[in-house]
């Protein structure tokens, strides 16, 4: 991967092992760009291109470079407009993400944004304020989906220990109980 | 070459090792010096232009309030004042400045129909709005008479606001396509120039809301006629061989001219063009290449100064074996075309081209893209095109 940092330089190269190559537009240009668009673009190279690459050391890469541009340009330019006064801006913003986070695939993406929330649930824009309940409602579920896969793991190695008679039936039942909890 | 499909494979060689190079050049990219005795044009954002306006207006008002007699100072566009930059291989335009007065009986009419298009082109910038030069026609047409007179005018503002056309907002009318392994920018939207069905992208004149995305091509190749584009387009030329396809229909109108330089530009990549063998199909490379003598003022934003001939040149006929009955025998101001062209120093300078050129003169033929088309339909695709990019047979 060619990391062309001067000035002027507009495209990402990536080589490919059979000479191919890759170009995307630098990140530094991104940052000109309207608030939704690097999520969009970032969401349509992943989609419909990162497959067509072929070469798995290309689609790595690019998948990095993808990330990065979340992390540093989409993702602050987000805040900066969540932190500012401009209602039409925030209620903009503010549905591009609530669509985001309803995506399993994309949630994590947006996660940066949680604890910029706080101050729109009080928002005297009933919109905001809307928008801002069900983001952090996607966030608490999505979160709560992830514990749950985790003791589903963990409950599934008890299961094992417990039928070949590694634990006890008072420990499987204990951790059987904290399982039923969390998913009701 | 028989009517049969061609079972060979062909590796682009050449192209790639073109295109290597060019990557190559590209990380050490710097801007092109015009030389001392050539005009300066700058691209200019909308605010950028609104503020020449402003200072050129503030200068006539000076001129009005101390003088009482304003004039308007610009670069003379006639053919004495054009000069080809041997370096850069470019036509530009020269110093020498022409005046405009407002108190000369010869030029009232030429100044009230100047500053008309710059009120024109102003309110266009202030309203953050573009139009064509057909409507700017329409605006007073008791005024202009004619379109050449609006038309004139527009590349005056233009030259007196040392900037290009696509700065004052006044587009040309969209005609070229555009299609293959390119993703662009369109405002708000993407465009995916792969993902078009039988259809070719109509390349915007709005450039300033176009981007460059994500490509993974090769290489691009510039075709004069539509026709064969079509044939292109229909076989997905560019599946196979990763490239973009672009047309104009004919000489290369401003957006499709300015849209090239810049895919070749930011993305490195050879360019190739092909034309029908004959003069004129000379002339649609040329115009590419180094720019047209009319918009000069304005070269460096059009020519693509690295782009190759591709075909379909006079020693093709021959050497892939096109049948008298397919090539056509020049006419009269065909022979004087290809004359003209050796008169050119650019032509003059690349010894090929010159040959070529000589060659068509001596045996006063000519032939079209779809001369090809005698060894088949897909000859162009299977054949002619992979055989002549692999071989770096172009001028």
């Amino acid at each position: 991967m060619d990391l062309k940092k001067k000035k002027g330089v507009i495209m990402r190269i990536f080589h490919k092992k059979d000479g191919g190559v890759i170009q995307l537009i630098e990140k530094k240009k991104i940052m000109e760009w309207p608030i939704e668009l690097p999520l969009i673009f970032v969401e349509f190279i992943r989609n419909s291109k990162l497959d067509t690459y072929g070469d798995p050391k290309v689609k790595k890469e690019i998948e990095q470079y993808l990330e990065e541009i979340t992390k540093d340009v989409a993702i602050p330019r987000f805040i900066d407009v969540l932190e500012g006064e401009n209602y039409e801006e925030i209620i903009l913003a503010l549905t591009r993400i609530e669509e985001l986070s309803k995506k399993k695939s994309k949630i994590d993406m947006i996660k940066p944004i949680e604890k910029y929330l706080d101050n729109l649930f009080t928002s005297n824009n009933k919109e905001i304020s809307r928008l801002a309940n069900n983001i952090s409602k996607s966030f608490a579920s999505a979160e709560r989906k992830k514990k749950l896969e985790k003791k589903r793991k963990i409950m599934k190695e008890k299961e094992e220990k417990f039928l070949a008679g590694n634990i006890s039936a008072e420990d499987y039942a204990k951790a059987r109980k904290e399982y039923l909890v969390l998913k009701d | 070459m028989s009517k049969q499909k061609s079972k060979k494979e062909y590796d682009f060689k050449a192209a790639k090792e073109l295109f290597e190079e060019y990557l190559e050049k590209g990380k050490k990219k710097t801007e092109i010096i015009l030389p001392k005795d050539t005009v300066k044009i700058n691209d200019l954002n909308r605010k950028e232009a609104i503020n020449r306006i402003h200072n050129l207006t503030d200068e006539l008002i000076r001129m009005i309030l101390t003088t009482g007699k304003p004039s308007i100072q610009l670069p003379s566009r006639t053919s004495s004042n054009i000069i080809w930059d041997k370096k850069n291989d470019l036509l530009l335009l020269g110093k020498q400045i022409m005046e405009k007065h407002f108190h000369s009986l010869t030029s009232v009419v030429d100044i009230t129909r100047l500053i008309k298009v710059l009120e024109i082109v102003y309110n266009l910038l202030t309203e953050d709005i573009h139009t064509s030069k057909r409507d700017v026609f329409y605006n007073d047409v008791k005024l202009f008479g004619k379109q050449d007179a609006s038309d004139k005018c527009i590349e005056d503002v233009a030259t007196m606001l040392y900037t290009t056309r696509n700065s004052t907002r006044v587009i040309a009318n969209p005609r070229g396509g555009c299609v293959g392994r390119l993703r662009i920018r369109d405002k708000n939207d993407i465009i995916d120039l792969e993902t078009l069905g039988s259809g070719t992208w109509p390349i915007s004149p709005y450039l300033d809301q176009i981007e460059v995305l994500e490509s993974d091509a090769e290489f691009i190749l510039v075709i004069e006629k539509n026709a064969v584009m079509m044939r292109l387009t229909e076989d997905r030329f560019w599946r196979k061989y990763p490239c973009i396809l672009l047309t104009a229909q004919g000489v290369g109108n401003v957006a499709t001219r300015m849209f090239l330089k810049r895919i070749n530009k930011e993305l490195n990549l050879p360019t190739f063009t092909l034309v029908d063998s004959d003069p004129y199909g000379h002339y649609i490379h040329s115009v590419y290449l180094r720019g047209s003598k009319r918009l000069s003022y304005e070269t460096p934003f059009l020519a693509t100064p690295n782009i190759k001939l591709l075909g379909v040149l006079t020693k093709d006929l021959d050497e892939y074996n096109i049948p008298k009955i397919a090539r056509l025998p020049m006419k009269p101001l065909d022979v004087k075309r290809a004359k003209d062209m050796l008169k050119e120093d650019f032509v003059k300078n690349n010894k090929k081209w010159e040959q070529d050129i000589k060659l068509a003169l001596k045996d006063k033929v000519k032939a079209e893209i779809q001369a090809l088309s005698t060894h088949g339909f897909k000859f162009i695709t299977e054949e002619y095109l992979p055989k002549k990019l692999s071989t770096g047979d172009w001028i």
